[in-house]
């Protein structure tokens, strides 16, 4: 298939997704609200209904994606590693302490934190790959309790260290201003978080498509035994990959924290964000360059969703069963009948095309 | 230390461990069952806490053992979902199973809010009911050992009785029974039960059906026993402890209520433990059960590495 | 008297464009052994399958017993009577023979599964039919044999009247095949029918009443046993000389000893010795094959020293390099190239494109990969250059190799291991289910490669393959080598076989002149 047709039927695919969400949002709207059209219209239209909301959504949309970008390296990879959550925690609470360190008030504030951030994601993203390779551990199951024990350990640094009278129980102090991202537009949470989520996913297709590391990954991922007779390390791929997946989700964790919309702390800062990177990168089918373009369409349906819930009787929660139902519809092999039709016409040719050969 | 041996010894931690178990075995259980027809369910997680709202909200206006019915309908009808976009359209077990769990994080959550009229947080107004406990206090009377075993056995809720024998149901059903032999032959072989004429399919959907009602039942007992209504996100990882009981069990009913019981145990602990360390941070303290699952994971697997 | 089983006119067209059966017409008399033969391709197994119901036929008609009978599936195949042996067995590893044929008709009491009439009924049946098995094992405890009696008691608990055998005696050591024969013997005079598919003619002679002859997917003709040689069924199997000619390696020129293979013992799956004590001596400019009935080590001896299978004892050396114990990239590095048995589930990665899948070996090579980065246009250039060499039907190089037909994907996977210039070159059943036309193209590449001075070591299911190909040749026989020639005119399938088997040895002095 060549490159042009490619982007043209992944593009489909998208669209097809997108139009899955809204017909799946408006049958729940249906069932759950008194006035179900003008509750749609505020779904749909709300987010471009001011500036600061179309902030929040370019900000969510920042975090999807980096989110999806974590997800994207591991399932290329075929490792069912869904560790995203617990190295966002680690990699917030990394970013927090060096905002609260010497380093928080200089110039590399920034630059500090994240680093600090990716490392202890990565360290949170090894440890079930390292599991997986040397002891057979299943990886979806501990990297799911990594999560909540990052989530726990997040939470103990918080209380203890970092939270005050002042500061609110459950929230740490604000950074000091070189802590925090430049935003762009003033009043607004389109900050510096744009440039690294853009920054990551060219690196991420980079990483994929223009090293040998990101071909072995994908070799691995299509068929870990041809991989093995290829001579690829495949254990080492599958190790590495779930670890930069975690110096992702570590990163993504620094945007939280160091990012105009908190710039401190704050408990379960998360909000069960980073799971719904897997929705971005099933639609994008892991592809790290249509990966922001799924999250800025995702990312405006969930501010759509969560407006919905303060301006009309829909709770913002709905967007999960959206989500839910977009993942099982995408992750299926529909047969639409022209296109079996279809197949079998080109399969005809190309057996006519061997036959007189 | 001797403090916390001393509590672990008593016949009241003995008791919170059998408590703390049943939901974990239900799950496990359940797990167990699609397992061991080639799926692994990683919906667990979503489908005990969509069976605990659907025994919370149906027991409010039913008797407590319908709600518990609902539950379990739930769960099955989950594990039918599953089955049909698994087997039929061909999608990952995995993604199906955690579309489940996203499902039913924001399901949850918005079916509560309109239950409730506007609580996001818990059922608290809804007038739920409770599933009764077995008083077995004539153990008592028993010489000696009597008062260890009322306090162990008296008092618990009648779902425990049932999932111990869920336990020895399902050994039954897979080992002695033709239907039984059928379902492990699809879970070996599926070749070998395609050749017998069986068909492997068929039996998977039972598979995730059975799944979903039995974690069906342990989120029932969570949200009518554990706790007495819903709360959001209840489970709290629950299910997938259940999951790592599953990998942990060895593909065997008992060895799965081994590994639950070691995970209840531990969760009991964690309960038990702020009381008796006062020193030490309740969010550590929280993280215990996880920290067993992954270390039991790490320390048992003998599964092939499939990279 | 009608036959118990016609076929009339089958016509089979595979959706890729293989026309493997022609206009058939067989009838099979009652309680008689009816061999179908034929060379691999011949369409044999595609017309038992139709039998059976695996596949559907695009045209003809089945007649049980003078009745038209529809087979939509094996289910159905079974409820009309027929049953099936297939090489490969299904049966369940961790469940008794009782437990395995009983599978899916089982005797019940109450809810319960009758474990004690299942024994009693499988143990009857065994007796009745000389297949004699413990029904209370495991059968992943029992050997090939007795695992195939299983199968064979599985068709007969369901009542199977007709019985196709699918090369049973494959699999078999001689001293089991005479029991299967004793066994055949007494289902056809209890009124059993036994449709027999084989290729090797001594035990077809030995076994049938009829024998019929398959070529090309067209049915050649059937003769009564009694009225044929071997001679006679091996013109009708050949027809013409269809033998592809490929010139030996040129006589005179010295041949130095590349790759050295000692003591070599290698263990299977299960923990137990595949390959015990294989010594043997490459050659540079030089096909070695191995032959041997499968499962007898071929797999694990290429395995391991294509280095996807650790080595228990013994070492492998190539060149001055001893490449025993190190890793698959090290022996790629030394020299050594692989075209491996399964060309999907090793040989490539499906979702990826072809150039990915011809540069996967090569990503050490700084032609491709300069600081880890990938050199794309060499690597698409590389591509392309292979694809038009190898003539490989294809979109191009970003074209999924997963869309490829089995010919074009082999021959993908022999342009990738032979454009390394390998000087050892492993191959295994390198044309497969692989037509003509690739066939000899990848044949010619192989001698291409001896010619070049690669020493190959080759192994194949087909006889024909390594007769045609082979320069020397050894026989393993359960891990060991029992036979080595040097390729002539004596060499026969015939006298391959009997090796194979186990029927004979060779001393050490004659095995010793021909391993030297």
């Amino acid at each position: 298939m060549t490159q042009g047709r490619l982007i043209l039927s992944e593009t489909g695919r998208i669209v097809m997704a997108a139009i899955f969400a809204l017909a799946v949002t408006l049958v729940i709207i249906f069932f759950a609200s008194k006035t179900p059209w003008a509750t749609f219209e505020t779904f749909v239209t709300s987010p471009l209904s001011s500036k600061r909301t179309i902030g929040i959504w370019i900000d969510d949309s920042v975090k999807l994606a980096l989110a999806g970008l974590a997800f994207s390296l591991v399932f290329q990879a075929r490792q069912f590693a869904l560790g995203v959550q617990g190295q966002v925690y680690i990699g917030g609470l990394f970013a927090t302490l060096v905002a609260f360190s010497p380093l928080g008030t200089t110039w590399i504030a920034l630059p500090a934190g994240i680093l600090a951030a990716m490392i202890g994601g990565a360290v949170i993203g090894f440890i079930p790959g390292y599991a997986k390779s040397k002891l057979g551990a299943n990886e979806i199951v501990s990297s799911l309790m990594l999560n909540y024990i990052a989530y726990d350990v997040c939470n103990y640094v918080l209380r203890v260290y970092l939270a005050s009278l002042e500061s609110g129980l459950t929230t740490s102090a604000s950074f000091p201003p070189q802590s925090i991202y430049p935003a762009f537009i003033p009043r607004t949470r389109v900050d510096f978080g744009i440039v690294v989520a853009l920054a990551t996913t060219l690196v991420v297709w980079f990483l994929l498509y223009r090293t040998a590391w990101g071909l072995k990954l994908r070799l691995t991922g299509h068929n870990a035994r041809f991989a093995a007779y290829s001579g690829i390390r495949s254990s080492f791929i599958m190790v590495s990959a779930m670890t930069a997946a975690g110096a992702i989700g570590g990163l993504l964790g620094a945007v939280f924290v160091q990012g105009t919309a908190y710039g401190k702390l704050s408990i379960g800062f998360e909000a069960g964000m980073a799971f719904e990177g897997i929705l971005i990168t099933i639609v994008a089918r892991n592809r790290p360059l249509a990966i922001p373009f799924v999250a800025l369409g995702y990312g405006y349906l969930r501010q759509g969703a969560a407006l919905m819930n303060y301006r009309a009787d829909v709770p913002a929660e709905v967007i999960g069963i959206v989500q839910g139902i977009v993942i099982l519809l995408v992750a299926s092999s529909f047969t639409v009948p022209g296109k079996a039709m279809l197949a079998r016409l080109m399969g005809n040719r190309t057996a006519a095309s061997r036959a007189t050969s | 230390m001797n403090e916390i041996i001393a509590t672990i010894l008593s016949a009241t931690f003995v008791a919170a461990v059998i408590r703390t178990t049943t939901p974990i075995l239900f799950a496990s259980l359940g797990g167990l069952l699609s397992d061991l027809v080639g799926s692994l369910n990683v919906a667990l997680e979503g489908i005990m806490l969509i069976g605990a709202l659907t025994a919370v909200i149906v027991s409010a206006h039913a008797p407590w053992y319908i709600g518990v019915l609902a539950g379990l309908a739930a769960g099955g009808l989950l594990g039918a979902v599953m089955a049909l976009f698994h087997l039929r359209f061909k999608a990952d077990i995995i993604l199906v199973g955690f579309a489940i769990n996203i499902i039913a994080a924001g399901g949850t959550v918005t079916v509560l809010t309109y239950a409730t009229g506007g609580d996001k947080g818990t059922s608290i107004n809804i007038p739920s009911k409770a599933v009764p406990a077995l008083d077995l206090s004539f153990l008592g009377n028993i010489p000696a050992i009597g008062p260890f075993l009322r306090e162990v056995l008296s008092g618990h809720s009648y779902l425990t009785w049932l999932a111990a024998f869920m336990v020895y149901a399902i050994w039954y059903f897979l080992y002695r029974t033709p239907e039984g032999l059928r379902f492990r032959a699809v879970g070996e072989y599926p070749p070998a039960a395609e050749a017998a004429g069986i068909a492997p399919n068929r039996l998977r959907t039972y598979g995730l059906i059975a799944s979903g009602c039995l974690a069906g039942l342990g989120g029932a007992q969570l949200a009518m026993f554990s706790f007495v209504g819903f709360t959001r996100d209840m489970t709290a990882g629950r299910g997938f402890i259940a999951l790592g009981a599953v990998l942990l069990g060895r593909r065997h009913p008992i060895g799965t209520m081994i590994a639950a019981v070691l995970f209840g145990f531990f969760e009991a602990l964690s309960i038990a433990l702020p009381g008796i360390l006062k020193w030490m941070p309740g969010e550590l303290i929280h993280t215990i059960p996880f920290v067993v699952t992954v270390l039991a994971l790490m320390l048992s697997s003998r599964r092939k590495v499939t990279a | 008297m009608t036959p118990f089983l016609q076929a009339i006119g089958i016509d089979k067209t595979y959706p890729g464009g293989v026309h493997a059966n022609q206009g058939i017409d067989l009838s099979v008399a009652r309680s008689t052994v009816h061999a179908v033969v034929g060379e691999n391709g011949a369409g044999k197994s595609t017309l038992m399958k139709i039998l059976f119901g695996v596949e559907q036929p695009n045209a003809g008609e089945i007649r049980l017993e003078g009745n038209p009978i529809v087979l939509p599936s094996p289910r159905a195949a079974i409820a009309a009577g027929i049953g099936m042996v297939f090489q490969h067995f299904s049966l369940v590893p961790s469940f008794t023979v009782a437990e395995n044929v009983v599978l899916g008709g089982e005797p019940r009491a109450g809810l319960k599964l009758d474990r004690k009439k299942a024994s009693d009924t499988v143990r009857e049946l065994a007796e009745r039919f000389r297949l004699p098995v413990d029904v209370d094992v495991p059968v992943e405890q029992l050997p090939v044999g007795q695992q195939q009696r299983v199968e064979i008691l599985k068709a007969l608990y369901r009542d199977a009247r007709l019985l196709i055998l699918d090369e049973p005696t494959a699999v078999l050591a001689p001293q089991e095949v005479v029991e299967l024969f004793a066994a055949v013997r007494s289902l056809t005079s209890q009124g059993r029918t036994i449709l027999f598919i084989a290729h090797k003619l001594p035990e077809v002679l030995e076994i049938s009443d009829t024998i019929s002859v398959m070529r090309g997917g067209k049915m050649v003709g059937t003769v009564a046993a009694k009225d044929a040689t071997e001679k006679s069924l091996a013109r009708m199997m050949v027809g013409r000389d269809v033998a592809l000619k490929i010139n030996r390696a040129a006589p005179g020129i010295p041949h130095t000893h590349l790759c050295r293979i000692s003591d070599l013992t290698v263990k299977n799956d299960h923990g137990l010795n595949a390959v015990s004590d294989v010594n043997l001596i490459l050659r540079t400019g030089e096909i070695v094959g191995i032959a041997g009935v499968e499962g007898n080590g071929q797999s694990e001896l290429f395995d391991a020293i294509g280095g996807l299978r650790p080595i228990a004892s013994g070492s492998v050396e190539l060149g001055k390099t001893d490449i025993t114990h190190i890793s698959v990239l090290e022996r790629r590095a030394a020299g050594m190239a692989n075209i491996p048995e399964d060309r999907i589930a090793t040989g490539s990665a499906g979702g990826a494109t072809v150039a990915e899948n011809i540069v996967a070996t090569e990503l050490t090579d700084t032609r491709f990969v300069r600081h880890g980065l990938l050199d794309l246009k060499s690597i698409r250039a590389h591509a392309v250059k292979l694809i038009e060499k190898f003539s490989v039907r294809v979109q191009g190089p970003e074209s999924a190799i997963g869309t490829l037909s089995g010919g074009n994907m082999q021959k993908v996977v022999v342009a990738r291991e032979l454009s390394s210039e390998p000087s050892l070159l492993l191959v295994s059943h390198p044309t497969r289910g692989v037509d003509l036309g690739a066939t000899e193209f990848i044949w010619q590449n192989i001698a291409k490669a001896r010619d070049a001075g690669a020493a190959v070591l080759l192994t194949s299911a087909d006889l024909s393959e390594i007769l045609a190909l082979a320069d020397r040749m050894i026989v393993l026989y359960r891990g060991r080598i029992v036979a080595a020639f040097v390729n002539s005119e004596e060499v026969t399938p015939e006298v391959l076989g009997s090796y194979m088997l186990g029927f004979a040895e060779q001393s050490a002095e004659e095995r010793n002149a021909a391993l030297a």
